[in-house]
């Protein structure tokens, strides 16, 4: 009983420095693609940690059950949600953020 | 013990939401505003499995799977309808 609680906590620890990670990360960076990278798979790590950590600690079979099998659907919907963002950010004309230069990565229409 | 530890961590999922949902709200353009409604679902999502989890009930699971397959699919249909807009404007 005790070691379900251990791994629970240590899930949950996870959860919460990536979520928090990538809330700063949504706040802090410049360009659409970064904001992206860091809100979806900070996003990804913490909520997959909550359902392993919930596995962990659910009272009966039906719950795990169901915790499985919205894991899995998490884990095809969430990367097809960012790659939609990717691609309508592109679209819509939106150039990657460069520290360097202005903008070394020029979009294949433009050359 | 472990009824506190999911208490703590619903605590957690709604302050994330409500900082979500404070992005979405003030972000300047339309993929800012995408990516924050991209994060909010998955925040909300976890939020309905803890709660499902410490109320020891499968219904919450259920309205969190479809919640997660209706959030998908209107995401997919704002992203679309965004896209025909942006065209239909400034393409030409």
């Amino acid at each position: 009983m005790i070691i379900k609680e251990i791994f629970a906590i240590l899930f949950f620890a996870l959860s919460c420095i990536f979520g928090i990670a990538g809330l700063i990360g949504m706040f802090r960076f410049h360009d659409p693609y970064s904001k992206l990278q860091a809100g979806s798979l900070c996003g990804t790590t913490s909520v997959f940690s909550v359902f392993l950590g919930a596995i962990f600690l659910s009272p009966n079979t039906a719950v795990t059950g169901r915790l499985i099998i919205i894991a899995i659907f998490f884990l095809i919907s969430a990367p097809t949600g960012s790659h939609i963002v990717a691609r309508f950010a592109w679209n819509a004309g939106i150039i990657p953020w460069n520290p360097n230069k202005n903008n070394t990565f020029s979009r294949k229409e433009d050359e | 013990m472990s009824a506190m530890l999911l208490q703590w961590m619903q605590w957690f999922q709604l302050f994330c939401a409500v900082v979500c949902s404070i992005r979405l709200i003030t972000a300047k353009t339309a993929s800012d505003r995408l990516v924050a409604l991209n994060v909010l679902a998955g925040v909300v999502l976890a939020l309905l499995v803890l709660r499902g989890v410490s109320q020891g009930r499968s219904i919450y699971l259920d309205v969190a799977l479809v919640y997660d397959i209706f959030g998908f699919l209107g995401f997919l249909a704002i992203a679309r309808f965004l896209k025909d807009r942006m065209t239909g404007d400034g393409g030409e």
